[in-house]
């Protein structure tokens, strides 16, 4: 008998499936996670919905051989990816060489990548991590077991301060009290495993991850970018020369500059078809990433912004990409703050706006409408609600009862990169004053405002894609989590969240994420517009591009034709 | 002559801890928090005051730059290469040498290794540009002032307004639109890298051609003013009304005095050249001077912020000096004390 037929939750996704009571999206997505091959649930999927078997093409066999790819890029600071904070700067880089036990595609499905599969028990508290036995380090070296530990065990170590805590803190850590007194006297406390056998070694290929709590999402947290596999022996610094099980091998890199990466032979996986891999900074200017596409300078862009996207579109030889995010810029208050303090104020700012005319203004209508709740249609726990729409006369009558009825005045602190947020604050500001809500826009360095971000009354703060709503929800809206900019504390809403990320059951889970969206909306801190798609240009000569919603590249995919 | 020097030497020694020390104390001002932004945005506050407070970035502004001023003069040791940080930073050199500028925050590599690259590509870029600049405005400078009023004074006086006015960012965008759009000429970002299939001279062309017409065309018109103003001197008119060719009136006697005044023009434009192109750089993601020093101030990078602007005041005044010493040189009767 095979494991997954073993895991009753994988009969209970096929049969809710069956059922029509999820969508073939969140099919794929829960059956995966449950270690469901993803062949065989494409395939399952086929034959329920009578639709043909239709697995995400990767049509290697023809790629062409050789040839260097030039992407534009900004060149971060690469050298300790458990702490990346850019995500697709400094981990598309590393990506090539350190990999990643699993892969959330751009379908948001989930594949073993470094591991062969999981198991999963059915109460979703032990899984078991299947290591691919043909990884081959650089060196020839198989990936063990020890190496997979060593790096979970570094990234859930406070001290090196990766935000994997942020996400795992749930299900494998405890907090506890140092012993040691802050300056203000109170008790300083910390992270540790939460049982010494949390990540327990099974064999030389096996690990296991005793959770204390059920949890869904355990392989889509192995793909969150700061959990590169980097070889012990590095001691958590990637530079060139790093030991990887990657397609390439970084040979140069100068921060703010350049990386220069290099196929290597004897990659466990399909690939590489490139001879290397050249990423160059191509600084602040906008115009300066369009001047290098016009010139051929380089094959393509990290990622576009929408300021761009008139001139790259009159480009000659260029293929667009483009897919729907969970990637927003939330116009958040600080609910501790006067008058955001009163829910009928916050749901005013919400009333008083047209999110999609925001959408065509700030995002030249790339994008999708926000509703408001932080939980986007591309993500898969997404609940649709009753429409939201602009109501000027009901915003007034909040803002009336809330003792405001000639409006107020307040300002809005915004980053200037990147350059949508603040097409996107002003149009909000634009629609606010119909209401009698007059805000003044400060537009701020993109470094200055990180200073404050979790500080100013009123902000705008941009909030990368994650593959679940309840990642985002968990991350920024949980009673006290270290991200929670906005003070935002709700009980019911902390109960219902805490359900919904370890519920299977997709009928009970709908009906959770539905109130978890419900109350954002009526007594939630942001006003959210827009979800950007995310864009970018290619060369038409360069093949196997695929837009993920984090703008991640997969060098050993790509092809360049001569 | 050896006295002027040596004072000149002194001042320049006494303008350079002043001005590091009014840097230092202008940066205390400008809001962010260099722990944060080492940290990066998503780092948790708790890690960002650990690492202010081993920084010591909460000691007086006078012992910091005391601190800074001992690193620099190689007395103590950088205290970002502490290795208790954490940061994985490390200085080939050692912790102590004469001339070490720290350590850059926001290139996480020893100041030294980041400026001088930086420093030797916008010094090519201005350098050609100088070169051209130079000949370029004389030439049209003379040739409009010569005759003052004619057809040609003013076509010359007219173009040197037009390209003068015309601002670095709008005549890139121009020239980028024509020549790397338009006709696929010439390269669109001058990253200084052979491998795109282009020349390191190709990627020269346009930020080069970008400050000649921004810079000539202002240069010119001071050359201008100053030969017409010559043009008209009694000296000129006898020299004229006694016979002598009008070339050699020109060459002898009218040139050599109408340098003066446009002389210490054209040396502060390579301050300009220097530590002012930002906007070309940021414009061709050139890898210069320009762009890195507002890159740190925009990042608050104390370290390399200092040492940027130490080298600009060291060109400002040795162009000073430069200038001063010219002066000397074609006017012997001025005496500079």
């Amino acid at each position: 008998m095979s494991e997954e037929k073993r895991n009753p939750n994988v009969e209970l996704v096929k049969s809710q499936f069956v059922e029509g009571k999820m969508d073939r999206r969140e099919f794929l997505r829960l059956a995966t996670l449950m270690g469901l091959s993803a062949s065989a649930a494409y395939a399952f999927a086929g034959k329920v919905t009578g639709e043909g078997f239709i697995a995400p093409a990767r049509a290697q066999g023809a790629m062409p051989k050789g040839g260097v790819l030039r992407i534009g890029s900004r060149i971060k600071d690469i050298k300790s990816p458990h702490t990346y904070s850019w995500g697709a700067w400094d981990s598309n880089i590393s990506r090539q060489v350190c990999e990643y036990l699993t892969l959330t595609d751009e379908k948001n499905v989930t594949h073993p990548y470094l591991l062969e599969k999981w198991d999963a028990s059915p109460d979703l508290k032990t899984w078991t991590l299947h290591i691919r036995r043909k990884v081959k380090w650089r060196d020839g070296k198989p990936l063990t077991a020890d190496e997979v530990i060593w790096n979970l065990k570094q990234c859930l170590d406070p001290a090196v301060g990766s935000s994997v805590i942020g996400l795992m803190k749930g299900y494998l850590l405890e907090e506890y009290d140092t012993g040691q007194k802050d300056e203000k006297g109170n008790a300083k406390k910390s992270t540790r495993l939460w049982d010494a056998n949390a990540i327990q070694k099974v064999d030389d290929f096996t690990v296991r991850l005793n959770c204390k709590a059920p949890q869904v999402a355990v392989p889509e947290h192995l793909f969150h970018y700061p959990l590169a596999i980097l070889h012990p022996d590095d001691k958590g610094v990637f530079q060139a020369g790093a030991m990887g099980t990657g397609a390439f091998e970084l040979t140069g890199y100068e921060l703010g500059k350049k990386a220069v990466l290099k196929a290597r032979k004897g990659y466990w996986g399909d690939g590489p078809h490139l001879d290397g891999i050249e990423f160059s900074d191509m600084g602040d200017d906008p115009s300066a990433a369009i001047s290098a596409m016009a010139s051929k300078q380089v094959h393509g862009l990290v990622g576009a912004d929408p300021v761009q996207y008139d001139a790259l579109k009159a480009l000659k030889g260029v293929e667009m990409y483009q897919v729907a995010t969970a990637e927003t810029a939330v116009l958040r208050v600080k609910v501790s703050e006067k008058p955001f303090n009163d829910p009928r104020v916050r749901k005013a700012l919400r009333l008083a706006v047209d999110s999609k005319k925001i959408v065509e203004v700030a995002l030249r209508g790339l994008g999708l409408p926000g509703e408001h709740h932080h939980v986007a249609q591309a993500q898969p726990d997404y609940a649709k609600l009753k429409p939201m729409p602009r109501d000027v006369a009901a915003a007034k009558k909040l803002l009336a009862e809330a003792g405001l009825p000639n409006g107020f005045d307040t300002e809005i602190f915004v980053p200037k990169d990147p350059p949508w947020n603040g097409a996107e604050s002003q149009a909000a500001i634009e629609q606010w004053k119909e209401a009698g809500i007059r805000v003044k826009l400060s537009i701020m360095p993109g470094q200055e405002y990180w200073d404050v971000w979790t500080k100013v009354p009123f902000g705008c703060t941009i909030w990368y894609h994650r593959p679940l709503g309840v990642m985002l929800l968990g991350l920024a809206y949980r009673t006290g989590v270290p991200w929670n900019e906005t003070g935002f504390s709700n009980a019911e809403f902390d109960k219902v969240l805490g359900e919904a990320e370890g519920t299977l059951d997709v009928e009970k889970r709908k009906r959770l994420m539905a109130r978890l969206e419900e109350i954002m909306q009526e007594d939630g801190p942001i006003v959210q517009p827009l979800w950007r798609n995310n864009f970018t240009f290619y060369d038409r000569k360069v093949k196997g591009f695929t837009m993920h919603p984090t703008n991640y590249i997969f060098g050993n995919r790509l092809a360049l034709e001569a | 002559m050896a006295s002027f020097l040596l004072k000149r030497l002194v001042g320049l020694a006494l303008t350079l801890v002043a001005a590091s020390f009014l840097v230092f104390s202008v940066t205390e001002f400008s809001p962010g928090n260099v722990a944060r932004k080492t940290l990066g945005p998503y780092a948790l506050q708790e890690q960002v005051d650990l690492l202010y407070k081993r920084l010591h970035l909460d000691d007086p502004l006078l012992v910091r730059y005391a601190r800074w001023l001992g690193v620099l003069v190689g007395a103590i040791d950088d205290p970002l290469q502490d290795p208790v940080l954490k940061l994985n930073f490390e200085d080939p050199r050692g912790k102590r040498y004469f001339g070490n500028f720290g350590y850059s925050t926001l290139f996480k590599s020893p100041v030294n290794d980041v400026l001088w690259d930086r420093v030797e590509h916008t010094a090519l870029l201005a350098g050609i540009a100088f070169a051209l600049i130079v000949p370029l405005s004389l030439l049209a400078g003379i040739l409009a002032g010569m005759r003052e009023g004619s057809r040609l004074d003013r076509a010359i006086s007219f173009l040197g307004i037009v390209f003068t006015s015309i601002p670095e960012f709008a005549s890139g965008v121009f020239l980028t639109a024509i020549f790397v759009v338009g006709l696929a000429w010439l390269p669109g970002t001058s990253p200084m890298e052979r491998g795109a299939g282009w020349s390191l001279a190709a990627q020269l062309v346009l930020p080069v051609t970008v400050l000649v017409l921004y810079d000539s065309g202002y240069v010119a018109r001071m050359v201008r003013g100053s030969m017409a103003e010559v043009m008209n001197k009694p000296y000129v008119r006898t020299a004229i009304l006694k016979g002598l060719p009008r070339r050699e009136v020109i060459i002898r006697h009218a040139v050599r005095n109408a340098m003066i005044a446009p002389f210490t023009v054209i040396l502060l434009q390579i301050n300009f050249l220097i530590s002012g192109v930002v906007v070309t750089e940021m414009v061709f993601a050139y890898p210069g001077f320009g762009r890195m020093l507002l890159e740190a101030s925009l990042f608050g990078d104390i370290s390399l912020i200092e040492a940027a602007t130490l080298i600009a005041l060291i060109v400002a005044m040795t162009t000073q000096l430069l200038s001063d010493l010219g002066y000397m040189l074609l006017n012997p009767q001025i005496r500079l004390a």
